[in-house]
């Protein structure tokens, strides 16, 4: 299933699956491999994580893993506020996010009892909200680039 | 010498990397809402006690973490063993933790603005050990602990019917910096019972992801060497792997 991850067409079964998984994200693999090896902590994988660095600073350069760095300490973050304090998605994500989250087996995570499932009229109106959002994105990336 | 000074790093690390991280180490050494400076560095040792807790991984690996054991976490005795079974848990399976486990935690040792302000100190440590690991850097050595008492302060606007603790959902007088109104995100109100802890979690969100004003425009990359789209697909990845539905 493709989607838009801020405007670019990404493979969401990458997100789910991992490195193995073709993400359509420039370099997502040596990516999604950067935060697999970072967040496994079952065994001594000192020696793949310094591959993989070198494998991102050869393909990118110093700066975007240093970038990539900081996204996976971030994101370590979400889990433990939302997961730690019993908060629903906020209702506009909820609403254009329901198809996605069905086709990524999201729904199966324990907390995802704390969002109420939305209704016909919400999954309508996120579907064709959806849209507008990336044309939004689009729209303000073509700006940036012409300095407005 | 100053921490975070990355002098023999192989990888240029950006300056407001590095001040945000002295930043989060100078408050994590001091007194807090609720807890002091000593108890803030000893949750702060306790995250790094629980990624090699035998006792944390055969939790995990169970059916339930809720299981009645007599086994112990690897710790340093500096805090009450309910704290660091909460820290624990908090850094090694959050996303297994639910509203009547928490309510059992609450008491007269434990307010729900203790519990908010754990949760403060743990992520603000794993997020800044995260990013060493990531990079093959040492972990930074935990500052010395500030004396002084916490400021029991309590914010005012606060409703409890969104989340399992109390969260702002008008700002008063004294938050009025924290965003700008009328709305955030739950994941952000869900730390401001503890409105510091918010203050915290946008200096570092601003360092390591974008500013938190930035965050719903999709355009916005920070001026960062990576895409908004490669950080997103980044982010989407440490989220599906820590089972985070948020």
């Amino acid at each position: 299933m493709n989607s838009q991850l801020a405007g670019e067409t990404t493979n969401l079964q990458a997100v789910r699956d991992g490195s193995g998984v073709t993400s359509g994200v420039p370099n997502g693999e040596l990516l999604s491999r950067l935060v697999e090896l970072t967040l496994d902590r079952s065994s001594d994988n000192t020696a793949e994580l310094a591959e993989i660095r070198e494998a991102i600073v050869d393909a990118m350069d110093a700066p975007a893993l240093v970038d990539a760095a900081a996204v996976i300490g971030n994101f370590q973050r979400m889990v433990r506020i939302a997961d730690g304090t019993g908060i629903p998605l906020d209702k506009p994500v909820a609403m254009i996010s329901a198809d996605v989250r069905d086709e990524l087996k999201l729904n199966e995570f324990g907390s995802a009892d704390l969002t109420p499932a939305p209704g016909p009229i919400g999954r309508f109106l996120g579907r064709h909200l959806r849209p507008l959002l990336i044309k939004g994105v689009s729209m303000g990336r073509k700006k940036a680039a012409a300095g407005d | 010498m100053q921490p975070f000074a990355y002098s023999n790093s192989p990888y240029p690390i950006r300056s407001d990397l590095a001040e945000a991280y002295r930043h989060a180490w100078q408050k994590l050494a001091t007194p807090g809402t609720w807890w002091s400076g000593g108890a803030r560095v000893a949750i702060a040792q306790e995250v790094r006690n629980a990624q090699e807790c035998e006792l944390c991984s055969a939790r995990k690996a169970a059916l339930s973490p809720f299981a009645p054991t007599e086994d112990s976490h690897n710790n340093t005795a500096a805090l009450a063993p309910e704290v660091i079974d909460v820290v624990h848990r908090l850094t090694t399976d959050p996303s297994r933790l639910t509203e009547s486990w928490l309510q059992e935690q609450l008491g007269s040792e434990l307010s729900v603005g203790h519990y908010v302000e754990i949760i403060s100190v743990v992520v603000t440590t794993l997020c800044i050990d995260t990013f060493h690991r990531a990079l093959g850097f040492d972990l930074e050595p935990l500052p010395e602990a500030l004396p002084g008492e916490p400021s029991r302060h309590t914010p005012t606007g606060l409703e409890e019917k969104t989340a399992w603790v109390p969260m702002i959902e008008k700002l008063g007088e004294t938050e009025q910096d924290l965003w700008p109104q009328p709305r955030m995100a739950n994941v952000v109100r869900a730390m401001s019972l503890v409105p510091d802890a918010v203050r915290l979690l946008k200096v570092l969100s601003a360092a390591q992801y974008v500013a938190m004003e930035d965050v719903p425009n999709a355009a916005a990359d920070g001026g960062r060497a990576i895409s908004r789209g490669q950080i997103e697909f980044i982010a989407a990845r440490v989220s599906a792997i820590n089972d985070c539905f948020y």
